[in-house]
């Protein structure tokens, strides 16, 4: 008890002054935080062997489809598991579960991204043992999921011909922290007078070192170079 | 779009180093934003003032400095700041990840970052 008095008694000493002014030192990174949860999130899949891959797009430029696909031509190689993030259904990922693999659906309810900390929350309702492959499918969104990894080893952007022709040049910053752009829908490519090339060129200036890939996924084409440009 | 979010973890980490103080109020916080998040500063500013109401941080500073990109050459090493294109057409320059020295491919070094630099209080 008398300890106790003591610091009490140092403490008033050190007191600052009735009404001073003080200038604290932070110096916090607010994004690293999620950047530190998104390593521990890879560094446990490592630990499993599993490798992720995030998919961005905006609502309606085929992510799920896509996914889809992939797992359909994957599935005889590896054992598969999705998360989906959404704001409220679980349309996407009650489709894709009918693919019979493992879905987690993460509704996010107002928030318009994933972040690495409810990836982390994601990761424990699978069983990693019996997982070598995790799609995940951020929240229909070309912006904000880019200033979020998840940890995932590989990400991909997908960019449907049908919408604005200026999406890409609109979100350059999306398309530098990506490494692989999805140009999809191109079976109607022609049906909407899409000018894919320049899509291509505005990708390529944007950033050169992505990967793209061309697909549809009514017809199949260009599933086998995703596959390729994601080294599965 | 997600300025809400972060202001909300800004203003709930500034309350708390307040509160380990025992500051009276807080009269100023000082955060950097990096020019390749995407953040805005206005956008910013607005979540923070109405997180800010009926707390400590009511009426208090917000000084943001913004914090231009940087790239590192993979090919010839430069490091800098990011070409953009000039175009009247876009309002705000598109930046590219090529060396504007040799053209080579280039990776992001800075710019994306949010940070709370310090805090003023009144103790």
């Amino acid at each position: 008890m008398r300890q106790a008095l003591k610091v009490e008694a140092m403490v008033e000493i050190v007191k600052a002054g009735e009404g001073e002014i003080l200038d604290v030192e932070l110096d916090v990174n607010l994004q690293r935080r999620n950047l530190e949860l998104a390593e521990s999130n890879r560094r446990l899949l490592e630990s499993f062997g599993v490798k992720a891959v995030d998919f961005m797009g905006s609502v309606g430029s085929g992510k799920t489809c896509l996914i889809g696909r992939l797992v359909e031509t994957l599935k005889p190689e590896y054992r598969i598991g999705v998360i989906g993030g959404d704001l409220t259904t679980t349309i996407d990922m009650d489709f894709l579960s009918c693919l019979g693999v493992p879905v987690v659906q993460v509704n996010t309810g107002r928030e318009c991204h994933l972040d690495a900390n409810l990836v982390a929350k994601a990761l424990e309702k699978f069983n990693l043992k019996e997982l070598d492959l995790l799609f995940i499918e951020n929240v229909g969104n070309i912006i904000c999921p880019a200033d979020f990894p998840l940890g995932a080893h590989r990400r991909v952007a997908v960019v449907s011909v049908v919408d604005s022709p200026y999406t890409i040049v609109k979100h350059p910053l999306t398309f530098q922290t990506v490494d692989v752009a999805v140009l999809n829908k191109l079976d109607l490519a022609e049906a909407v007078g899409a000018d894919v090339g320049r899509l291509e060129a505005d990708i390529q200036k944007i950033n050169p070192r992505l990967k793209i890939v061309k697909a549809s996924c009514k017809t199949g084409l260009g599933i086998e170079k995703l596959r390729e440009a994601l080294n599965l | 779009m997600h300025e809400f979010s972060a202001a909300t973890q800004m203003v709930e980490l500034v309350l708390a180093e307040a509160q380990r103080r025992n500051a009276k109020k807080v009269l100023e916080v000082k955060v950097v934003v990096g020019k390749l998040s995407f953040l805005n500063p206005e956008q910013l500013r607005f979540a923070y003032e109405i997180l800010s109401e009926g707390t400590m941080l009511e009426s208090s500073k917000l000084r943001i400095e913004e914090q231009d990109g940087a790239i590192e050459c993979l090919k010839c090493g430069y490091r800098g700041g990011l070409p953009t294109e000039d175009n009247p057409y876009y309002h705000l320059g598109i930046p590219f990840l090529r060396c504007p020295k040799c053209k080579g491919e280039a990776r992001i070094i800075k710019g994306r970052d949010f940070t709370v630099k310090s805090i003023r209080i009144e103790v």
